[in-house]
């Protein structure tokens, strides 16, 4: 009798509340808390929560929260099955039978079919930047509605990681399916989702609001009660946040001091998180410009470049040292390759091979550099190149682009002759590597295409071998051949890779750690009271 | 805001009495004036500092000159610290003061120069010329200031050209109305109906007879454009929306947005000289109104 | 009766062609600049190649003649429609609402509490022309003023983030409370209003009570007021009953502009405190190249404009009962 009363009076207490400003009422009392309320804290703000059409951390993260993909890659790179049953590749490699799980449903009730699953890889596939993930899909066709099977043009090694977390969203085709592009569907922001946790709000650049759904098809996940994604202007009032315990979770650690400051903090735990995302950060030539035309050029500037001090003293010891276009991460990263160490006596002569003089003024070459803009340590460090170049005689004019669209638009169209650049491996070098260094891939207008107009014969024949060799000792071989020429001609400088360091608050039990960090489901974790 | 004349024309004076020139009598009553004089002295201080200031220091703004995030008042070499580049913070401040004020002076002129001929324009020859200059004032009145300012700076690549012409284009209704108001009172006054019957040709009018007695508003008014102009600039570069390869003020506050908990100094510093400088034209601008305007001594 | 109906539709007919004007430049302005937006869009989703960029295109209709395109704008606009943010896949009219009310919040606050207090300031100051209280009035009017206010801003950033951390420094409510309605949010938002409200009151602070005390001065020193005193009326009366109406004009007329020159306004205060405004969503737009979503904030601005002349004029008429007749 007193549970009915007691509930009577909640419901009523909670209508009576109900009368907001601002906000959605809610029955908080009610329900006992299971796993706590996680307040993640970020910078990057996604543009909407439909990750089947966007990349990037920012929409991945949420999406994450929100979509079930047909695999989990668990810690050591291993496929475990989640939507996906389980999974069969055919003998040829060209077709691989997903069998799904009968008892999930989108967040609306509707099931989860093997029509969803042909109807979301085909969207990624026609509309997702990453257009080498699903493009050899040459179709996908349906068994039975638990039973999707993908059919291929030709091996491709890179599918299953394609196949894990949010790069492959499920969205529901019932939803997304209506013959609106979904680049542009309005349900983008305002999903039904078949994931671990259901949107409960979402106002762009300010929060996201998820909570679990309670029909997941995993029985005691996820633990969580509440996600809330909070979404800072600025660094600064992050860090300001995560030290007053006003958020849970710290995204992005960029710098030696937050890290400092964070450490400092009773009980935080620090992780240096998702190794798959495999970021480089390097200094890229538009080899189309006549003054870097020249391999010798571009070899002489990447050898006066102090890596060591740029790592030490720049960037305050926090992240590691990039030597190839893949990342140190990877099981087909190779060492074998030309390191570039600091060595002005062979820049300047390589400079004089080139035919590259001093003039009066001891000035050889004057060159501008531009940067993406919103990161401090890339201004730190065209100021430090500015300072170092000039030991060989190249002057730099240092630019900046007020915003991403100044930046990207200068690039793309090649009006430009160096830039620093931050580019993204994401797993499978199919995906994040190929695009930088395939000839095929040279599109004027577009960003983050082969922008330094790079061209080499072999390195696309060994690209396109790579891309579809199973074996993984011959696919390590044909990477590391290519890794070794890359770096040899030298169309960009590789100077590091930035660690994500995550921070979470001592009552956070459980944090993700698995290959993709806070960018996978946050299904295990648990917020003490 | 009640005017007095100053005829262009001093009548003779009675032998033995001393004819002190309006100019002169302005200057007296500004003289007098001690929030005036004190703006004066200031605005001179800074204008200096701005002329010789880096000469004298030697630092380029945009090196690098110590570890970043230096405090101030700490270290011989870095008075006021450095901010998180480590580029020095008073060189920035001596030359920025160089940038802030030439676009705010450069804005001014054309906020005022689009304004008068509007305003004068309208009031002077009324009829259709009036409604339709008018009409084109409440046109660029109803554009949002700052925002249709942002826009055009963003989209037009935030060079300190740019930034000048949009801060003026936003700003020059206030001055239309102002000249407009001034030019058809002048108008309808005696000598100079005097003048039009006995065939003087309108430019020659507008010019010399009545822009003379129009100038005292016009002039307190382009004070205070100066000052508004100053921290319009300094708005745009703390959005970082202005000329990103020229060091001002606004620059630096915007160019430490992102730290402001860490490193105060940064913003605060340059944030200080901004008001100081607004605070010294606005004080002179106060006191060039009552110097001109005699009659609104009511202190 | 009907010689006012004539003269409200003008007005509005005025007003309407004024709105289309200001999109009209806006349009023009925005497809004349350099860059193209298909471009920025599909630089935003992670990369693309040129079928995408096609597609975007198509999509957002911006491979039609611009005229085409703006006729179609004007035409949606009409009936609500804004169109769809580049930037966010939601409608640009569903954005701005959401906006809408936290400037509102904290502008009218600002306002309100500002034209009270800088009148009642500028009126006794007025009073005692050459006392202490007139004095403070002075300095308070040239300091505030000569302040950039994002710099007042982020001294108060400074001191309740740093120094004495019990004021919220950004954004308008704690998450943690989100979905926890009644008092508890009234007290939310409240508690995150005082410091990005000062910093505009103080502003404002400055401009009325300077501009009161002026105008209070030219009009107690009329021939009006002389009668009154003449007739043995008290200075109380005096004061409020018959200076400060006819005072008050300056102050409507300012108050007037500063309400319709809402959004350029809080811009800077928005963004120094994180305020989930229609400032910070402008200046996204701005920088992101959200086209839908800038033309959308400017209309909306443009509307604003014009609300505040109209509620200005009434005001008039009624501060100033000689101009009802007309």
């Amino acid at each position: 009798m007193a549970n009915i009363d007691r509930r009577h009076v909640l419901k009523a207490g909670a209508a009576f509340s109900g009368a907001t400003i601002f906000g959605i009422p809610f029955d908080v009392a009610a329900q006992a808390a299971k796993g706590g309320v996680l307040v993640i804290g970020s910078t990057q703000a996604p543009r909407h929560l439909n990750a089947a059409v966007q990349s990037g951390v920012a929409t991945m993260m949420p999406a994450a929260q929100l979509f079930a993909s047909p695999i989990r890659m668990d810690k050591n790179w291993k496929p475990q099955p989640y939507l996906a049953e389980r999974w069969v590749l055919s003998p040829d490699n060209r077709s691989i039978q997903l069998v799904l799980r009968k008892d999930a449903v989108f967040h609306d009730g509707r099931p989860i079919t093997a029509e969803d699953v042909k109807f979301s890889i085909e969207t990624i596939r026609d509309n997702h930047p990453f257009k080498t993930m699903y493009g050899p899909v040459n179709a996908v066709t349906i068994d039975n509605p638990q039973t999707a099977v993908i059919r291929l043009a030709e091996p491709h090694p890179a599918v299953l990681l394609a196949m894990s977390t949010s790069l492959t969203p499920i969205i529901p085709k019932h939803i997304f399916g209506d013959g609106t592009d979904v680049k542009i569907h309005p349900r983008n922001s305002n999903p039904v989702g078949s994931g671990p946790f259901r949107l409960v709000e979402f106002k762009p650049g300010e929060h996201i609001v998820m909570e679990r759904f309670d029909r997941f098809f995993l029985k005691d996940q996820p633990r969580l009660d509440r996600i809330i994604v909070r979404i800072f202007k600025d660094p600064g009032s992050l860090l300001l946040a995560f030290e007053r315990g006003e958020v849970d979770v710290h995204q992005a650690l960029t710098d030696p001091r937050e890290l400092a400051r964070v450490r400092k903090v009773p009980a935080a735990q620090v992780v240096k998180a998702a190794p798959a995302i495999g970021p480089v950060n390097w200094l890229a030539f538009n080899t189309k410009s006549p003054k870097l035309a020249d391999k010798r050029v571009r070899q002489a500037i990447n050898f006066a470049i102090d890596k060591q001090y740029l790592l030490k003293t720049l960037l305050g010891d926090m992240h590691s040292r990039a030597t190839g276009p893949i990342a140190s991460g990877s099981p087909y990263f190779s060492a074998d390759v030309e390191k570039y160490e600091l060595d002005l006596a062979r820049a300047n002569k390589l400079l004089d091979e080139a035919g590259v003089k001093p003039g009066g003024n001891g000035v050889r070459l004057t060159l501008d550099i531009d940067a993406i803009p919103g990161s401090a340590d890339f201004k730190a460090m065209q100021e430090y190149l500015k300072q170092a170049l000039t030991k060989i005689g190249v002057e730099l004019n240092v630019r900046l682009s007020p915003d991403f669209p100044s930046w990207a638009r200068r690039i793309a169209s090649l009006q430009f002759d160096m830039t620093l650049d931050s580019v993204y491996n994401w797993g499978d070098p199919v995906i994040g590597v190929h695009r930088t260094w395939l000839s095929s891939n040279i599109k004027p207008g577009v960003i983050w295409s082969n922008t330094q107009s790079y061209s080499n014969p072999k390195v696309d024949e060994w690209l396109a071998a790579a891309g579809q060799e199973m074996n993984l000792t011959k696919r390590k071989d044909l990477y590391r051949q290519m890794q070794k020429a890359v770096v040899d001609d030298c169309p960009v400088a590789f100077l590091y890779e930035p660690a994500f360091y995550e921070a979470y608050q001592g009552k956070v039990a459980n944090p993700p750690g698995g290959i993709w960090g806070l960018n996978d489901p946050v299904n295990e974790s648990t917020v003490k009271a | 805001m009640m005017q007095t004349q100053h005829p262009t024309v001093t009548p003779a004076a009675p032998p033995g009495v001393q004819v002190i020139s309006p100019l002169r009598e302005a200057w007296r009553v500004f003289r007098g004036n001690k929030a005036a004089m004190l703006g004066l002295v200031l605005l001179s201080c800074i204008m200096l500092l701005m002329v010789v200031g880096p000469g004298l220091y030697g630092v380029n703004a945009f090196d690098i000159a110590g570890a970043p995030f230096t405090e101030p008042f700490v270290q011989q070499q870095l008075w006021l610290g450095t901010d998180y580049l480590g580029r020095d913070i008073l060189a920035g401040m001596l030359i920025g003061g160089r940038a802030t004020v030439m676009v705010g002076l450069a804005a001014a002129c054309i906020t005022v120069s689009i304004g008068v001929t509007v305003g004068s324009l309208a009031g002077y020859f009324g009829g259709w010329v009036d409604t339709l200059l008018s009409r084109l004032t409440e046109l660029f009145q109803v554009l949002p200031t700052l925002l249709f300012a942002m826009v055009l700076v963003t989209l037009f690549q935030p060079s300190l050209g740019v930034v000048v012409m949009a801060i003026g284009l936003v700003s020059w209704t206030g001055t239309a109305r102002l000249a407009r108001a001034e030019f058809m009172r002048l108008r309808h006054l005696e000598y100079v109906s005097a003048a039009r019957a006995m065939g003087a040709r309108h430019l020659r009018l507008m010019l010399r007879e009545i822009l003379p007695n129009a100038l005292p508003p016009l002039i307190v008014s382009a004070t205070l454009i100066i000052g508004v102009a100053i921290l319009f600039e300094a708005g745009l570069s703390f959005l970082g929306l202005s000329d990103p390869n020229v060091m001002s003020w606004g620059y630096m506050i915007g160019a430490n947005r992102r730290n402001i908990l860490e490193c105060w100094w940064a913003v605060s510093f340059p944030g200080a000289a901004i008001f100081l400088t607004v605070l010294s034209v606005s004080l002179v601008g106060d006191g060039l109104n009552d110097a001109l305007n005699p009659k609104l001594h009511l202190r | 009766m009907i010689q006012l109906l004539v003269a409200v539709i003008r007005r509005l007919a005025w007003a309407a062609g004024l709105v289309v004007a200001v999109l009209a430049i806006n349009f023009v302005l925005i497809h004349a600049a350099p860059g193209d937006p298909a471009s920025v869009i599909a630089g935003e989703m992670g990369g693309g190649d040129t079928t995408v960029i096609e597609s975007i295109k198509r999509a957002y209709g911006l491979d039609r003649p611009l005229h085409e395109q703006f006729v179609t704008y004007i035409g949606k606009s009409l009936r609500g429609d804004l169109g769809q943010s580049y930037t966010y896949s939601k409608p640009v009219s569903e954005l701005i609402l959401d906006r809408i009310g936290p400037t509102i919040l904290l502008v009218l606050t600002a306002l309100i509490f500002a034209i009270f207090a800088g009148t009642l300031l500028g009126v006794f100051a007025s009073r005692k022309p050459r006392s202490l209280l007139s004095g403070a009035v002075t300095v308070l009017s040239l300091v505030g003023y000569a302040m950039p206010v994002f710099w007042t801003g982020i001294l108060l950033v400074i001191l309740f983030g740093k120094v004495w951390p019990i004021m919220p420094i950004a954004g308008m409510r704690d998450v943690r409370q989100f979905g926890v309605g009644g008092w508890s949010a009234v007290v939310d938002v409240l508690h995150h209003l005082v410091l990005p409200a000062i910093t505009l009151t103080i502003i404002y602070l400055a401009q009325y009570s300077r501009l009161a005390r002026a105008s209070m001065l030219e009009v107690l020193g009329s021939d009006y007021i002389r009668t009154a005193r003449a007739k043995g009326l008290s200075e109380w009366v005096v004061t409020f009953k018959h200076a400060l109406r006819n005072a008050l004009m300056p102050v409507v007329t300012i108050a007037g502009l500063q309400f319709g020159n809402l959004i350029s306004g809080a811009v800077l205060v928005e963004t120094v405190f994180s305020w989930p405004g229609l400032g910070t969503l402008a200046l996204d737009a701005i920088l992101g190249r959200d086209y839908p979503t800038l033309l959308g904030i400017l209309t909306f601005s443009s509307l604003l404009v014009i609300l505040a002349n109209l509620l200005t004029d009434l005001s008039y008429r009624w501060i100033d009962p000689r101009l009802r007749g007309k």
